[in-house]
Parts: C-alpha cells; sequence; structure tokens
C-alpha cells in the first residue's frame, strides 16, 4: 500500500510539472518561417475575417509570410494589451485606440516610425498628433470616428422640426419633441459618458487641459466657458426635464440600446453607430439622420476625433516585415475597402474628402464634423489615467443625482486632472 | 521537488528483499518516516505553492513598488517601501467610503444571508422528503446563477424607467413618472447590491445549517418539550449550541466572500469608478490597478483587505468556539 501511494504521489507531482510546463511552451512560433502576428479590434461589425483572409493571402505572395490575426473585443482590449506587454507576449502589429497610442509608447511597447511614415500631411491631423509622442510618432492613422448628433427624422418631420442650427434651436426642438412625445426621451444626458459631455465644453470655449510652457498641466474644465457648456448639458436634464432619471448613470451603450429601442429622439452617437443601430432594428431604415453637433451661436462645436492606429510593436523579430504589412493595409486599396465595409471614416483626408460630399444623410454629417470640428483630447500618456478614474464622468454624474453643484464638481474634476496629469496623484 | 523523487528509490525495499542491493537501503527507516509525509504533502504543497502563494506574495511585493506601465514593461521594480500604505491610511476615501462600504455593507449581507439561511433551513426540517427535495431544488437554481447573470437580472429589476419596481411603485402612486434613480445614492445602490447577494448567498448557508440540524440527536428536543420549552427556547438553547461550529464556518465563509464582493458592485451602473461614492475595497483595488495603472497603490489595498479579513477571522474564532472546544 504505502509503495503504491508514494508512487502514486510522484506520479501526481510529475504530471502537474508537465502540464506547468506545457503551459509555459505554448506560445513558441514555428521555427524558420516568417509568421506576423496581428491584433484587430472586434465589436463593429460582424464579418472581418474575409478582409483579413484576403489581405493575409496577398501578403503572403508578396512576401511569403503568413499573418496570423486574432480579434479582440474593444471593452478587454486595454487589459489585453498591458497584460501582453507585461508577459512579453505582444503581437507584431496591433490596431491601438488613439487615446492609448501615448500610453503605450511612453512605457516602451511600440516602435518609433518617424521615418518610416516621413511626409504625414496626408493623414488628418488631429490622428497624426494623438500617435506623436515628443515629436516622434509611433502609430499610423488608420481609421477614424467621430461623433455627432443622430435624430429620428420621422419624429422631426410630424412635428416640423428643423435641424438644429445653435444651442438654444437643439434645446428648443428637444422641449417640442418632449411636450408632444410622452413616450420618449428628447435629448438623453448620459452620465457615464464622456465623449456626449465634451462637444458643449469645448463649444462653449473651454477645455480639459491645457500644457504650460514650464510642462506643467492646467485643467481649464472649472473655467467660465467650460461651466457655461457643462451647465448647459446638465440643465437639459435638470431644468427641461429633456432627458430621463435613469440616463444618469447610463453609458454610452445604453443611449444606443434605448435609441434602437425607438424611445430617444435624438442623442449624441458615433460615426459607427447607425449601421448597427438600423441592424438591430431595420423599422428605423430611412427614419434616421444626423447632423454636426451646432455651436452655441451657430456653426459646430468640437467633437472628440477618435479612432485607430496602426502600431508596430517593440516586442516583433522582424520589424520590417510587420512594417510591410502596415503599409499594404493602409494602401489605398485596404483603407478604401475597410471604410467601406465598416462605418468608420478614413484616416487619410483625400480620401475624406469624398465622404464630406457625400448624399447619405448618414455619412455626410459625420464626415463634415470630423473635417470642420474634430478635436483631440491632451495628448500624454496620462490622459489614460484621468479617463482611468472617469473624471469627467464622476463629475456629471455628482450634478445630476444632485449631489454637487456644477461649480463644485468642476472644481473637484480639475484639481483630479491636474494632479493625475503632473504626475503626483 | 526533490523529495518525492528521492523516495522512489525507496519503494523497492519495502517488497522482500531480493538479490540486487537495491541503493534505496542507504535510506534508513527513520529518513523514510521523515519523508514519507512531505512526499505525500507535496503534490497539493505545489499546487498551493504555484496558484496561492506565489500570487499572494507577488501582491505583497508589490505593494512595497511604485509599479506602473513602464515598469511592466521595463521589468524595474521601483521601491518606495511605505509610501502606498501611507497614502491609503491618510486618504480620507479609505475611511468615509471604501471601508463603510466594504464592511458595514458586509455586516447587513452576513447578517441577512445566515438568518434567511437559517430559517430555509428550519423549513426544510420540518418538510418531508418529497417536498425537501423540491424546496432544495428550488433554492439550487438561485445558487448556481452565475454572480454576473444574477447582477445583471437585478440591475433590470430595479431599471429607473423601466424596472419591475418603478413599475409597482408607480402604480401605486409612490413615485412620480419621472422615477428615482437607485444607483446613484449610496444606500439605495447598497441595498441592491445587498439583496443582490443574499440572494445568491442563502442556499448554501441553507443547505449546511440543514445538514447540521440532521444530526442533532431527537432526544434533545423531546427532552426540552418534556421540560416545557417552547419552540423560540428550544432553537436558542438546545439547537444553536449544538451546531454552533456550523455557524461559525458559514458566517466566516460568508463574512470572507462578501468582504470581497467584486463583479456585483462593478457590474452595477456607476459601480466600475464613476460613482466614487460606491465602490468598496475589491472595486477599488481594481480600479487603482488596472484603469489608473498604479499596481503598486491597487496591490496595497489588496493586502489591506487580506490583514482586515485575516483579523476578523481570528476574532470571529476565538468568540464562537470557547477555548475548550478548540482542542
Amino acid at each position: 500500500m504505502g509503495q503504491k501511494r508514494i508512487l502514486s504521489a510522484t506520479a501526481a507531482s510529475t504530471a502537474l510539472i508537465l502540464a506547468l510546463s506545457a503551459c509555459a511552451g505554448g506560445d513558441s512560433s514555428g521555427g524558420g518561417e516568417r509568421t506576423l502576428d496581428v491584433w484587430i479590434m472586434e465589436g463593429t461589425h460582424p464579418d472581418a475575417s474575409a478582409f483579413f483572409d484576403e489581405v493575409a493571402a496577398d501578403f503572403e505572395e508578396r512576401t511569403g509570410a503568413t499573418v496570423n490575426v486574432e480579434f479582440i473585443p474593444w471593452a478587454d482590449a486595454h487589459d489585453k494589451f498591458v497584460t501582453a506587454i507585461a508577459g512579453d507576449t505582444m503581437p507584431d502589429v496591433a490596431e491601438v485606440g488613439t487615446t492609448w497610442t501615448p500610453e503605450f509608447a511612453q512605457a516602451g511597447a511600440l516602435a518609433d516610425i518617424t521615418d518610416r511614415v516621413g511626409d504625414t500631411s496626408a493623414y488628418v491631423p488631429g490622428l497624426i498628433e494623438a500617435g506623436t509622442v515628443e515629436d516622434r510618432l509611433y502609430g499610423v492613422p488608420w481609421h477614424a470616428a467621430v461623433r455627432a448628433v443622430l435624430y429620428r427624422t420621422d419624429v422631426f418631420e410630424e412635428h416640423g422640426l428643423e435641424e438644429p442650427r445653435d444651442w438654444e434651436q437643439l434645446r428648443e426642438a428637444a422641449l417640442t419633441i418632449k411636450d408632444a412625445e410622452e413616450d420618449m426621451i428628447a435629448f438623453p444626458v448620459p452620465g457615464g459618458a464622456e465623449y456626449s459631455l465634451l462637444p458643449f465644453v469645448w463649444g462653449a470655449g473651454g477645455d480639459i487641459a491645457e500644457q504650460g510652457d514650464d510642462g506643467t498641466w492646467t485643467s481649464g474644465i472649472d473655467s467660465p466657458q467650460a461651466r457655461e457648456g457643462i451647465t448647459f448639458f446638465t440643465d437639459l436634464a435638470l431644468k427641461d426635464g429633456l432627458s430621463s432619471t435613469g440616463a444618469a448613470t447610463w453609458l454610452e451603450t445604453d443611449v444606443q440600446d434605448n435609441f434602437v429601442d425607438g424611445k430617444v429622439a435624438m442623442a449624441i452617437s458615433g460615426s459607427w453607430t447607425p449601421k448597427a443601430i438600423l441592424e438591430a432594428n431595420p423599422d428605423l431604415e430611412g427614419r434616421v439622420a444626423a447632423f454636426p453637433i451646432p455651436g452655441p451661436e451657430g456653426g459646430h462645436s468640437p467633437s472628440f476625433l477618435g479612432g485607430s492606429h496602426l502600431s508596430v510593436f517593440n516586442g516583433s523579430e522582424d520589424q520590417d516585415l510587420a512594417w510591410e504589412y502596415v503599409q499594404l493595409l493602409t494602401s489605398d486599396e485596404y483603407a478604401r475597402r475597410w471604410t467601406e465595409e465598416t462605418t468608420y471614416l478614413p484616416g487619410k483626408q483625400e480620401q475624406l474628402a469624398r465622404y464630406a460630399e457625400s448624399e447619405d444623410p448618414l455619412i455626410r454629417p459625420f464626415a463634415v464634423q470630423m473635417s470642420q470640428a474634430g478635436r483631440g483630447v491632451p495628448v500624454t500618456p496620462a490622459y489614460g489615467k484621468v479617463q482611468g478614474q472617469k473624471v469627467l464622468q464622476t463629475m456629471v454624474q455628482s450634478i445630476l443625482s444632485g449631489d454637487a453643484s456644477v461649480e463644485e464638481a468642476s472644481a473637484t474634476a480639475a484639481e483630479t486632472i491636474e494632479k493625475t496629469l503632473n504626475g503626483d496623484g | 521537488m526533490a523529495r518525492p523523487v528521492l523516495t522512489r528509490p525507496a519503494a523497492p525495499a519495502a517488497g522482500p528483499g531480493g538479490p540486487r542491493p537495491a541503493p534505496s537501503r542507504r535510506l534508513s527507516a527513520r529518513t523514510r518516516r521523515l519523508v514519507r509525509p512531505w512526499a505525500l504533502l507535496a503534490p497539493a504543497l505545489l499546487a498551493i505553492g504555484v496558484l496561492l502563494m506565489y500570487p499572494l506574495a507577488r501582491v505583497v511585493w508589490l505593494s512595497f513598488q511604485d509599479y506602473g506601465l513602464d515598469n511592466v514593461v521595463s521589468g524595474q521594480p521601483d521601491y518606495n517601501g511605505l509610501d502606498n500604505y501611507v497614502e491609503l491610511l491618510t486618504d480620507p476615501y479609505l475611511w468615509t467610503v471604501a471601508l463603510p462600504n466594504t464592511a458595514v455593507f458586509a455586516v447587513f449581507a452576513v447578517g441577512g444571508t445566515v438568518v434567511l439561511g437559517t430559517l430555509i433551513a428550519l423549513l426544510l426540517r420540518s418538510l418531508s422528503p418529497l417536498w425537501r427535495t423540491v424546496v432544495t431544488g428550488c433554492i439550487m437554481v438561485a445558487w448556481a446563477m452565475p454572480a454576473v447573470t444574477s447582477t445583471y437580472v437585478w440591475i433590470w429589476i430595479f431599471d429607473v424607467d423601466r424596472g419591475l419596481v418603478f413599475q409597482a411603485l408607480h402604480a401605486l402612486g409612490l413615485i412620480g413618472p419621472e422615477g428615482f434613480n437607485w444607483f446613484t445614492e449610496r444606500l439605495t445602490f447598497y441595498a441592491i447590491v445587498t439583496l443582490n447577494i443574499v440572494h445568491h448567498g442563502f442556499p448554501f448557508v441553507a443547505v449546511t445549517v440543514l445538514a447540521g440540524l440532521l444530526t442533532i440527536p431527537r432526544e434533545l428536543h423531546e427532552a426540552a418539550l418534556l421540560d416545557g420549552a417552547n419552540a423560540w427556547q428550544r432553537f436558542w438553547r438546545v439547537t444553536v449550541p449544538t451546531i454552533r461550529p456550523v455557524f461559525a464556518v458559514v458566517t466566516i465563509l460568508s463574512t470572507i466572500w462578501d468582504f470581497k464582493v467584486f463583479a456585483q458592485v462593478y457590474l452595477m451602473p456607476g459601480g466600475a469608478g464613476s460613482n466614487a461614492e460606491v465602490l468598496n475595497f475589491g472595486v477599488w483595488s481594481y480600479v487603482r490597478s488596472f484603469s489608473q495603472q498604479s499596481y503598486g497603490l491597487g496591490s496595497a489595498i489588496a493586502v489591506l483587505l487580506t490583514l482586515m479579513l485575516l483579523a476578523i477571522t481570528i476574532v470571529y474564532l476565538r468568540a464562537l468556539f470557547r477555548d475548550e472546544e478548540l482542542r
């Protein structure tokens, strides 16, 4: 008996060790053959795999290297990147959200591609700026996204409304809808969506933060202009009752879900959402259009210009090969097809110009918003931490729930932003 | 890992002494006696070491460092001694928000879970075997439900604009058509979390306490009945003292679980960080570590939580067992 037990104990521990070493050895890529690992974000449209299979076949023909594309859902992507950076299991090439690029670059994970890209004038300037840290470029603009106001044309027609051209018209249109459509939310004011707030802050002339000559950041979120914008935005809910009580804790996805359900008349919404909304509720086909976010006295309010870069990782064994793949993906043909198949906007000026002339009511307003009133958040690696702390969401939520006045909430937010950006938070 | 390998040659020695001079003969009987328990424990120790002790030690180690994303990449540690702990312990947020949200909530959640579980166990004991099986089966459904699912169900029930609770209260005329946002107020937020946790946790208590109840000899209750004890007295004088260890176990386990609640807070509207009023230790640690990439500070929060749980467990054990019962 005793002998048997010892043997099985030994066997069990041996098996465990084998299992553990098997885990550790799972990442080897086969010998001499050249393989490129590529991460692409997922969650925009259903079948990107066919597109990437084609690109991979083309790439293999040109270089003889095989491409292994992995799709990563946006929601998990940041954690997955960080884990990969920590465990040195980074891909060769990846699509990186523009607000993450400075952060990963600062951490030393991304390759400096300034010299490879050369002249950047062909790209949308905001996206180049977002990928630049200390005058070096770490990501090629691939596609862009911007938010404008999505609205229900049938509701507008029924009540004789026109697309608002300034803030007061926006408010009045929403008030008309509120009085006429009891079951509808005229203009949701979501507490958990920073990019729905920012157009009002920027439109009124405020800013999140600016870097002085000595390198320190000063937050303008508590400036009189920013407060005016925040007050207008939150008063739409608090004074005019154009939003709903529940919206105080809504994320952008909750706004979208309610739009799909036909409960929302107007909402700040991304350029990639109309396709998803119409897919989820085909009844809305032909009853949805968009307009650029109006400025306080006419013109446009700036809206966050986001999107994706393609970046080469420092961990890549063959950065030349990785760069070739990036070039292929951003080449005119594939870039055009990618933006057509998704509902993203192209990251190149020349391609974007065609969209701004499009007649499609779900494309043109977004392209106009992007080319005329697109704006970035502070380009500093520490801004990721400000977003991580959800400073702006906390501010809006505390105002909407009545816990703080605009003055108090914006002062707290400014203090947190400055502390975090200046590196003592 | 040297130990089990050492004992392998010892094995033939246990057989009838063959002509081969087994190398293991060099191991005396005393050595074998010393080695054998460790050999038997080795697989378990190895598993615990790899899966439990290493991550634990790593978290403690991290908590003495200023560890950000750049440290992750470079692999260079940046020790800052007790700075993380000083920063945490002097932060009013810890004392006014995170600690009450963790500890006060846990008191109510553990209390609710144990009381409801015990009541259900008493109900189960009085049922016939058939009905006992039926009721146990029903409550098991609540237990088997993943935390994420049950959290979304509760969020849906309390949905501000269209939820069941809103509709019921509105129909009764208790709240107006504009509704009430349960998720922005700390108290109502945690009331919903408590409901969720109690609903999810009571089946374990019910089943465990029932097992304890069934071991109580009938004679004890009969004797108490003859002495004129009513149901209330029989419960407190007979049932509770007899199965005190069972209560100790379910209370300690529930306390540990309820202190480190994560998904049930994180997934609630505002619970992922945008409503700073409602974070508890677990979510705070996660937000600090992963959303803000202050892994050192996040680890320090986790270490504080662990120390707190250890202290509470020790106090519980001492209070619930008298010294002689421990032996």
